[in-house]
């Protein structure tokens, strides 16, 4: 199988001489479904936000698709960013739209035809079992259901990486594992998936590779 | 194309969501340009002013007593055969008198007591409107140096003084204009600022889907844009009503007494260049405000 990320002794220096992440070697396949865990402030989110290019890397490469992220222009960014879909802990849905248009909005912003946002929206709400809640504003909706927009406006422009940053951190046992199940049915369409997550029982339940940071290192793969 | 139209539809959005500090920012550009406004309207009537009396200054050309014919001939051709000469007119010293009788009639006793006519012949020598000041002095010049010339009369030093006083007025406008525009541009930063501020979740997930810098930008430069143009037609329209309402009882008897024909509103090309210009410092309230975040 190829490899979709790679990292070679990658690390994240923050201004006070504190790591958040060091010397971090580590491989993920395309197509692979994979955990990050550990506990708060292993470098978890950094690795993420540096895989959303929001940071740049002290030390170190990573590459994502062969590309080497700290080398990318600002339109370069642009484009890697458009096949990246990502998904929040505290769901960062837009009040004020509807959940429809809280999912049309990315192809509304990246000048996607309105004809292809309609049809495109209308289809992932209803793989992600929302069609009948489209007209509803976010407030209106259990976290669960946050999530599920959350992750449909991650997958509307058909990426081919997710992150997600404790996406069920917010959610009680049973709706973390209907959000995992729909992971694990985009995974299954070949898309890769990254899951940072402290809830061990999760990953145990899950199944999947994962890997271990504290303070910024990697100590186990499993 | 796209761009302009979620740009245009999300700032049209945004100022309908935030309309009482759009509108303190467009009541700022509007007082700018209303100001801006009022000086245009006064400088461009002065100007028409000192076109109106420059056209109708006069170069006075006294001869002396003893001129001989040919003396005479040969003003009357310098005057002939300039190019900034309109109209020449010949008046003798008896027509001098005539006139003097007639305008002035209570001192004609005094004249004829004299016991000889003091007015010397003349030319009145009525100008081009458009000629330089250079090409007027020359010609006052040449006539004074010329055999048979008493004097030569132009009002030229207070029309100057008119054109400087005029373009002072203008400059302290733009002066005050400029002010009061760089105070419109920050007020509509700070408006723009504060509905950028109360959007950033939407500008976040904006910049993490990629999308480009027109959609992240352009509707916070809209806002701007449109912000100017709606205070810039509020301008207008005050100028407009302002006008209307001091014509009749305070501008027309002020053209009057300045022998003006008549006090004019803007032209159209200033009215249009005020609604941009209304535009531009929107523009740049904006600019100033997607940039800086």
């Amino acid at each position: 199988m190829t490899s979709l990320i790679e990292t070679r002794h990658l690390s994240k220096l923050y201004s006070r001489g504190v790591y958040a992440l060091r010397d971090l070697t580590l491989t993920i396949d395309k197509g692979e479904f994979l955990f990050l865990t550990g506990p708060s402030g292993a470098g978890k989110s950094t690795l993420l936000r540096l895989l959303l290019r929001q940071e740049l890397p002290s030390e170190g490469e990573l590459r994502v698709g062969g590309r080497d992220l700290a080398g990318l222009t600002a339109a370069e960014t642009q484009g890697y960013r458009r096949t990246v879909g990502f998904v929040f802990q505290d769901f960062r849905l837009v009040p004020r739209f509807t959940v429809f248009q809280n999912v049309a909005f990315v192809m509304r912003v990246l000048g996607v035809a309105s004809i292809i946002q309609q049809r495109k929206t209308f289809q992932v709400l209803k793989w992600v079992g929302l069609q009948h809640r489209m007209h509803a504003y976010p407030p209106e909706l259990s976290g669960g259901e946050q999530q599920r927009v959350a992750i449909a406006r991650a997958l509307v422009n058909d990426p081919q990486l997710i992150l997600a940053d404790e996406p069920t951190g917010n959610l009680d046992p049973d709706l973390s594992g209907d959000i995992m199940n729909l992971f694990r049915e985009v995974n299954a369409r070949g898309t890769t998936v990254v899951v940072a997550t402290h809830d061990r029982e999760l990953i145990r339940r899950v199944g999947r590779r994962a890997v271990t940071l504290d303070h910024g290192r990697l100590v186990e793969v499993a | 194309m796209r761009a302009v139209r979620y740009s245009v539809d999300e700032a049209l959005a945004s100022l309908w969501r935030s309309r009482q500090s759009a509108m303190l920012s467009t009541g700022t550009i509007a007082l700018a340009l209303f100001v801006l406004g009022g000086f245009l309207i006064g400088t461009t009537n002065l100007q028409r002013l000192g076109a109106e009396w420059s056209s109708l200054a006069e170069l006075s050309v006294y001869l002396r007593d003893d001129v001989t014919e040919a003396e005479q001939h040969a003003v009357d051709t310098a005057l002939a055969s300039s190019a900034i000469v309109e109209s020449r007119e010949y008046v003798p010293k008896a027509a001098a008198l005539a006139r003097f009788h007639q305008t002035f009639g209570e001192l004609a006793d005094s004249m004829d007591s004299l016991g000889r006519n003091p007015l010397p012949a003349s030319y009145e020598v009525r100008l081009k409107p458009v000629r330089a000041d250079a090409e007027v002095e020359a010609l006052a010049a040449g006539l004074r140096g010329a055999a048979g010339v008493a004097d030569v009369r132009y009002d030229q030093q207070w029309l100057a003084r008119l054109r400087s006083a005029i373009a002072l007025v203008g400059r302290v406008g733009l002066l005050v204009g400029a002010v009061f525009s760089l105070a419109a541009s920050l007020t509509v930063a700070a408006v723009v600022r504060l509905t950028l501020l109360a959007r950033r979740d939407e500008l976040e997930i904006m910049q993490l889907v990629g999308a480009p810098a027109a959609y992240l930008r352009g509707p916070f430069v809209m806002e701007g844009i449109l912000q100017g143009g709606m205070g810039a037609l509020a301008a207008l329209v005050a100028l407009g009503v302002t006008f209307v309402a001091l014509r009749a009882r305070y501008l027309a008897p002020l053209a009057a007494a300045l022998n003006l024909s008549a006090v004019h509103f803007l032209p159209w090309e200033l009215s249009v260049l005020l609604v941009a210009g209304g535009m531009l410092v929107g523009c740049v309230g904006g600019v100033v405000a997607a940039w800086s975040r």
